[in-house]
């Protein structure tokens, strides 16, 4: 199985591949990750916040949305957008729905790293002054992001390697064209062990990214 | 002069009548202790004279403005805390910031006070708690007596009317204790007004110029701090300061 030929197909297609990594794979998932972090600090506000109607409101997301898979919500949205007049690309309809769906999860991770910052904060925050916004600013936002920050990491890990997902939608992404590749060679197994090689090096050096940001955002003087 | 007046202050936890008709006068430069025994709604009252508790009834008269307690708006609240300070039990520092930028965050971000000027104010109280050496530290890097003193500082930043002090030793040992009550000290010294919840006997009969007794959610007793010590009038009175003679 592992022949000269074999050798010459993973090399010519390694380019072939990652170039669809790094053209579509990557900018989806941390697009999707920044929108979804967006979306995340926003929810777990309102919650933490106890702001009525809206905490339901996304108490209801949170809800439909861990209800129910990844693959369901992409066809649910590609084949729904249309029937309101809405055609947008493919691509286009991954982000919002790879946003949209982390987004539920991550804002379960920052409601709790909030929750996690002592409450005691919070009103030495009004007793020199400081309005609700200013102490979420200054105070509750930024030890929470510490906290989360590992955990937002992980989905974004996680997501990277969902983004083959998106090849349901007809969304042409590194898996799809390492499928491709495959179906013209004939030659399944070593391109799918290669794909899976180009998957573990973005997560390696995003790993090695989220240490280094542990890092920059400090421990506030506490030592590990 | 009259600088806060609590008139019938009243809080229920639902059907637990923690202050029952609460009655507090204190003059500028005044230094009042609140003793009493646990449950006896110390803490509760100072927690609801700045609103960290939402009081049911009475009225407060504050710096010559009145309030209804019941009807309290936010923009009052909020001007009411901007002339008070608050020292916790817990220090409640801002763990994500170090030591110069907790007692400067009140002025700039709730003051807009310029950074500079602000940090030339925060040095000026960091000294006189004698915690300038520590500008850089991190709550987490300090022990619990230093927390304490640059929580002083923090709530001295903003030049308020009044200070208070809900047990500001009971987390610490002796040691550490006398260490942030020679700071207290000092401050009343120099004039400050200060209500202090504390079990400090000490302090309240040799720095304090008033002592109020709790008990059951009420005041059982009050009067000037020696003849307090000296004569109590009521038993209840006697029974506690028996007990906590050593």
């Amino acid at each position: 199985m592992f022949n000269a030929q074999t050798l010459e197909l993973l090399i010519s297609s390694f380019p072939k591949i990652l170039v669809y990594g790094l053209k579509v794979s990557l900018p989806l998932a941390l697009t999707a990750f920044v929108l979804s972090t967006f979306i995340a600090v926003l929810v777990a506000t309102v919650q933490y916040a106890e702001v009525p109607v809206f905490r339901q409101i996304c108490r209801f997301y949170i809800w439909i949305i861990r209800g129910t898979p990844l693959l369901v919500q992409l066809m649910v949205a590609f084949y729904g957008l249309p029937l309101f007049g809405i055609n947008a690309n493919p691509f286009l309809v991954a982000i919002i729905v790879f946003s949209i769906c982390e987004g539920a999860y991550s804002a379960e991770t920052m409601r709790a790293a909030m929750e996690a910052v002592p409450a005691g904060q919070l009103e030495a925050g009004y007793c020199v002054g400081m309005s609700y916004i200013q102490i979420m600013w200054h105070i509750i936002l930024p030890q929470a992001f510490r906290t989360a920050f590992p955990s937002l990491f992980n989905a974004l890990i996680s997501m990277v390697k969902d983004t083959s997902l998106a090849s349901s939608i007809t969304v042409v992404e590194m898996f799809t064209r390492t499928k491709q590749i495959a179906g013209q060679s004939y030659n399944y197994f070593p391109l799918y062990i290669e794909v899976a090689a180009i998957y573990l090096i973005f997560c390696t050096v995003l790993t090695f990214v989220q240490k280094r940001g542990e890092k920059r955002l400090g421990n506030y003087g506490i030592r590990k | 002069m009259t600088l806060l007046e609590i008139s019938n202050l009243k809080k229920s936890f639902d059907n637990n009548e923690v202050l029952k008709g609460i009655d507090l006068k204190v003059n500028k430069g005044d230094v009042v202790s609140i003793l009493g025994p646990s449950g006896s709604g110390k803490t509760t009252l100072l927690r609801c004279i700045n609103f960290l508790e939402k009081p049911d009834g009475g009225h407060l008269s504050f710096e010559g403005k009145e309030y209804d307690l019941s009807k309290i708006s936010k923009s009052d609240i909020s001007s009411i805390r901007k002339d008070t300070g608050f020292v916790f039990q817990g220090y409640n520092l801002f763990a994500n910031k170090n030591v110069l930028e907790n007692v400067t965050l009140g002025l700039t971000s709730a003051r807009h006070v310029p950074k500079k000027q602000a940090d030339e104010k925060a040095l000026e109280v960091l000294k006189k708690v004698g915690m300038d050496g520590y500008k850089d530290y991190y709550p987490s890097q300090l022990s619990g007596g230093q927390q304490q003193r640059v929580a002083i500082a923090r709530a001295l930043a903003t030049d308020p009317g009044i200070i208070y002090f809900d047990e500001p030793t009971s987390a610490l040992d002796p040691e550490l204790t006398s260490e942030v009550l020679e700071v207290m000290r000092e401050l009343a010294s120099e004039g400050m007004t200060m209500i202090v919840v504390t079990h400090e006997m000490g302090f309240a009969k040799e720095v304090s110029s008033h002592v109020v007794f709790m008990a059951d959610g009420r005041v059982i007793e009050e009067g000037n701090s020696k003849e307090f010590f000296d004569d109590p009038k009521e038993e209840r009175t006697r029974e506690f300061l028996r007990l906590t003679e050593h």
